[in-house]
């Protein structure tokens, strides 16, 4: 090719020029779409109405903030709050074993790789029995902890037993699914050498597979244990014990200054664990928490300069501690594992059974479920609206850079830890001060709990971005905002958008517990039929809220494509 | 005597106890194409780091264009990075944005915030970047994703970026170490005629010897840190080359 003396000549302009076409390539409906559907969410949740705040509960959120300067610290209440924050975090760890165990057995059964190897020639073929695994999974993981918790309390009477498995069957669930897509995504070609070679499949995996997908099957498990720290204090605010069901009597009895310190429990307990998790990461050397929507073939690019092989005296000091922690705190909790057997029991889950079925369709049922389902999702739609909004603006002060000074990182940082270690009823119940019952103040709840989470995650995302094109830009002579503007921001904004989508797929099943509190949409109405035990009614609503969260894992996925 | 565009006396590097560079001493004039070439570790990219401006020497004196960039404001500074453009062996492109907006950001150093932003959402400045790209010879890829493009063709993106900056040097580090040999020789005559037409200074790190000869006129030899020799391409004999590049004594 030669190097056309081309200044002398008039240059057509290629193509005609269309904006944002690059960032967003072939995402232009979906971003049309997401603003309307906020717009709609908005309206539907009440967001234009002029008769949203309760002008009599400032008193009390002044109360509640005064308070914060008055903790209660006698030795009493401090013991009591030592117990329910070893409570919590017991029930966390004996959770979390549970769903490892489920996530493995579940997660290699339903990874593709693990059903090719045992087939011969290794390729394809039509009938992918990993898909019906999948399928299999797919329903414990629609139905929340705390919803799990409520049907088993009725099943099992309350017993640690309950919060157990309310944990660790969803968790399990969800740790399948990632489990055998990190196994799927891990590249194969140690594998394949291996079986070539005539290795018979259980080695080759071992041998040729598994290592490799070690960092990140263990930096997500840990991930698992902060998810598992913030699930446990929800389960708690519904009864089962533990830090939330503590700053739940707090707040209803009025108690602020006894709230704040609880609160405090919380942040130490979340921010140690999160901490450690992080620590852990960097151990094995897989920096990014949660990958989400990686492009087939990045995996193995980003595995090739991130990676490091984690150190032998490490993951045997971690799988010491794990020995440790799980038999102890199955003896601080005591479950009672003969419930599961029980007579009782059988007679209570073969009733419940039998009561749910057939569930109440009749025409106005559905109407009401569709209204409900409706708003449901309008709530679910704001949350992530506002939790990405904003996640967006606070990453980048969050993100820990080389330069430049420290407290923007710190304050953010503290910050979004406080608004993810409160759970999202408690935020619910405290916009209930100053706000009517509805849509709106469920849906802030969600928005202000989910911004911890998703704040933390897209800064991860930005202090994970190759730093060269900005480096590059600033030694041209570019300002540090404009080069910005130039590299950071259109570099992690993918990235930062596929996070948003995949958080609103949790939120919508996190729309059910912030109901509990009277926050209105499908898990309201739970919460009255499971008083009144109106089982068909309860499985008719169960069957919308199934319905709903698959819509918006699908919606979800599509939106996600275009970001890759 | 004419202001040299790059000078350097006396200069030492040191990161920790490893000297990357000692006692560098050199001169380069304005229009001319120099080589640095030497064995992976010989200090290649430090020097061009140096001549960038992006790293201060641990002692000894630099000056760019007849300014000390050490005693500079950081305003001052950018000002002066504005006209030296550096186009890397990696590219450090932004793989998401469109050809259009890598190559604008060569204007950064010159635009508003403003001006910078609008032109992410409009593009400003559009006959400019086409001319640009149509001068390293890609004239179509104005509005293409920058990832959708091979190796080479990036490469020349990186180049038509600092096209726009408009630098009075330009300094390239292993600009051909990514792409086939094909493309490489196209890269290099471009950056040569690049240079040539519009008058600019031209220093660039080579592992490809041949270039070297066929591209510049003159080659500094590095190794373990010190230049080995200095000389018009002419005078470099294969044997000061096969010298520079003998394992013994380079892990020393």
């Amino acid at each position: 090719m030669s190097v056309p003396s081309a200044a002398q000549r008039a240059l057509p302009l290629p193509e005609a020029f269309s904006p944002w076409r690059s960032l967003l390539r072939g995402a232009r409906l979906v971003a049309l779409l997401t603003l309307l559907a906020v717009a709609w969410a908005a309206t539907q949740t009440g967001v234009f109405r002029g008769d949203l705040i309760n002008a009599g509960g400032w008193a009390l959120v002044q109360q509640f903030f005064a308070a914060a300067l008055r903790p209660e610290l006698s030795p009493a209440f401090l013991r009591l709050t030592l117990e329910s924050t070893l409570v919590t975090f017991a029930y966390a760890v004996c959770g979390l074993a549970l769903s490892l165990v489920i996530g493995l057995a579940g997660g290699v059964l339903s990874s593709e790789v693990w059903w090719l190897v045992h087939q011969r020639p290794f390729v394809a073929r039509p009938g992918s029995p990993w898909l019906i695994a999948r399928g299999a999974l797919a329903l414990p993981r629609a139905i929340h902890e705390v919803l799990w918790g409520l049907f088993l309390v009725r099943i099992l009477g309350l017993d640690p037993l309950v919060a157990i498995l309310a944990l660790g069957i969803p968790f399990g669930a969800i740790t399948a699914k990632v489990f055998s897509e990190i196994l799927d995504e891990t590249p194969r070609d140690a594998l394949r050498a291996l079986l070539n070679s005539g290795a018979p499949p259980g080695h080759a995996l071992l041998y040729g597979l598994l290592p490799r997908a070690l960092p990140n099957l263990l930096s997500y498990t840990f991930y698992r244990l902060e998810c598992a720290i913030r699930s446990a204090t929800v389960l708690g605010v519904i009864g089962a014990g533990g830090l939330g069901y503590q700053v739940l009597l707090s707040l209803q009895s009025l108690r602020y200054g006894e709230m704040w310190t609880l609160i405090a429990a919380l942040v130490l307990l979340s921010g140690i664990t999160d901490w450690l998790s992080a620590r852990v990461r960097q151990v094995l050397g897989a920096p990014a928490r949660l990958e989400v929507n990686l492009a087939p073939g990045c995996e193995a690019q980003a595995a090739q300069l991130t990676r490091a092989t984690p150190s032998s005296r490490g993951l045997l000091a971690l799988l010491g501690l794990a020995v440790l922690v799980v038999p102890l705190a199955l003896v601080y909790l005591q479950p009672d594992f003969g419930r599961l057997v029980s007579p009782r029991t059988q007679a209570l889950l073969g009733q419940m059974l039998a009561e749910m079925f057939p569930p109440d369709l009749s025409g106005d049922q559905i109407a009401r479920l569709l209204q409900l389902s409706l708003q449901t999702l309008a709530m679910s739609i704001v949350a992530m609206a506002i939790a990405g909004l904003f996640g967006l603006a606070l990453a980048h002060p969050a993100a820990r850079r080389e330069r430049g000074p420290r407290w923007p990182y710190w304050l953010t940082r503290g910050g979004l830890l406080v608004l993810r270690a409160v759970p999202a009823p408690v935020w619910a119940l405290l916009f209930l001060f100053v706000m009517f019952p509805g849509p709106l103040p469920g849906a802030l709840a969600l928005a202000v709990h989910n911004l911890g989470i998703l704040g933390r995650l897209i800064a991860e995302a930005v202090e994970n971005v190759d730093q060269r094109p900005t480096r590059a830009l600033q030694h041209a002579g570019a300002p540090p905002l404009h080069a910005f503007f130039y590299s950071t921001l259109p570099m992690t904004i993918p990235q930062s958008l596929a996070y948003i989508f995949y958080r609103w797929e949790i939120c919508a099943r996190e729309t059910v517990i912030v109901g509990f509190v009277g926050a209105g949409g499908l898990g309201r109405l739970l919460t009255e039929q499971l008083s009144s035990f109106d089982y068909p009614g309860l499985s008719a609503t169960l069957i919308a809220l199934f319905g709903l969260t698959f819509v918006v894992d699908m919606l979800s996925t599509v939106a996600r494509r275009p970001l890759r | 005597m004419p202001e040299p565009v790059f000078e350097l006396k006396g200069v030492t590097v040191r990161y920790g106890a490893f000297a990357a560079l000692s006692k560098v001493s050199l001169r380069i004039e304005a229009g001319e194409r120099v080589a640095l070439i030497g064995p992976s570790g010989a200090g290649k990219s430090t020097l061009l780091s140096l001549l960038n401006g992006s790293l201060a020497p641990t002692e000894g004196e630099v000056r760019l264009l007849g300014q000390d960039p050490t005693r500079l404001s950081t305003r001052a500074l950018r000002r002066l990075q504005r006209q030296i453009g550096t186009v890397y062996q990696q590219f450090h492109l932004v793989p998401n944005l469109s050809v259009i907006h890598n190559v604008n950001a060569g204007h950064l150093g010159r635009w508003s915030l403003l001006q910078a932003v609008v032109s992410l959402i409009v593009p400003l400045e559009r006959s400019r970047a086409a001319r640009a790209l149509a001068e390293v010879g890609i004239a179509d890829k104005l509005y293409a994703r920058t990832d959708t493009l091979s190796g080479g063709q990036q490469q020349r993106v990186a180049i038509a970026r600092v096209l726009v900056q408009d630098p009075v040097a330009i300094l390239a580090d292993e600009p051909i170490s990514s792409v086939d040999p094909e493309r490489s020789r196209e890269i290099m005559t471009l950056l040569r005629e690049l240079c040539d037409r519009f008058d600019k200074t031209l220093v660039v790190s080579l592992h490809a010897i041949e270039y070297a000869y066929s591209h510049c006129e003159r080659m500094i030899g590095l190794r373990a840190g010190q230049v080995v020799f200095d000389l018009p391409a002419a005078q470099v004999s294969p044997q000061m080359v096969e010298a520079l590049y003998r394992i013994r004594d380079v892990d020393v």
